[in-house]
């Protein structure tokens, strides 16, 4: 592939997809990539084609999927979300602290090392992804 | 839309989409591999199937035992299409020439 940034997209992007998917048709995705780049599509939508695929590898229940398993995922889901809830929560209300005290304490500052937005913002990085991906054609 | 001689039972591709039909219809003359595949469908219909798009029917047209894997050839896992596959394809084409003559017969009735 020639643009390294877009080669690195699209393995990025084949990570998204489950361990078992991935142990079965990585190495094969990786290089049918290569070569329909080479063919002339465009490394954007392939990486688009392949982040599709791989929402809708995690969202198809599998026939080898117990619903205990399937149980756990969507808890796991759920507290995650939760956890972003609280901890927008908790930022906003760390916020309004500091702005209401003339001597706000500098860890509680957004921004700083280890606060949480620097949280927040990488957990908001795939979508960033999937922004740059669709300038390119979709397939 | 059912098989007419009904021994295969239902269109069972009526669901699977597009790409999957595709997939059949590829496979029917011999095994391919992913990046063959594509281009086949290409040239066959015009349509360029993405790789995500092509590994999803891939892995649903084997859960339904329509297409089997053979042995890898490097990285490259061909497929061929199984029994039951070219069954459903019949079937599924079947049907498709039934749809299509009911709308020609349509249009040529209505004088358009």
């Amino acid at each position: 592939m020639h643009d390294p940034r877009m080669a690195r997209l699209i393995e990025i992007v084949l990570r998204c997809y489950p361990a078992r998917w991935q142990r079965r048709h990585g190495d094969e995705a990786g290089e049918l990539a290569v070569l329909l780049v080479r063919d002339g599509t465009p490394a954007g939508s392939i990486a688009l084609s392949y982040l599709a695929g791989a929402a809708r590898e995690w969202l198809t229940p599998h026939p080898g999927w117990r619903l205990t398993t399937v149980a756990c995922a969507l808890l796991i889901a759920v507290c995650s979300l939760g956890v972003s809830a609280g901890l927008l929560g908790s930022a906003g209300t760390a916020r309004a602290a500091s702005t209401s005290q003339e001597h706000g304490h500098a860890h509680c500052r957004p921004g700083s090392p280890g606060s949480v937005p620097d949280v927040i913002r990488a957990v908001s990085r795939p979508p960033l992804i999937i922004r740059e991906a669709r300038h390119d054609r979709s397939c | 839309m059912s098989r007419r001689d009904g021994s295969a039972g239902q269109d069972v591709l009526r669901r699977v989409g597009d790409a999957s039909v595709l997939i059949l219809i590829s496979l029917a003359d011999g095994p391919k591999h992913g990046y063959v595949l594509i281009q086949d469908i290409k040239e066959l219909v015009g349509v360029e199937l993405g790789p995500g798009t092509l590994y999803g029917a891939l892995d649903r047209l084997e859960r339904l035992g329509l297409i089997e894997p053979l042995p890898a050839e490097d990285r490259r896992h061909p497929y061929r299409i199984t029994a039951p596959g070219a069954a459903a394809l019949r079937v599924h084409l079947d049907s498709l020439e039934q749809v299509s003559a009911a709308g020609r017969l349509r249009l040529q009735l209505g004088g358009i």
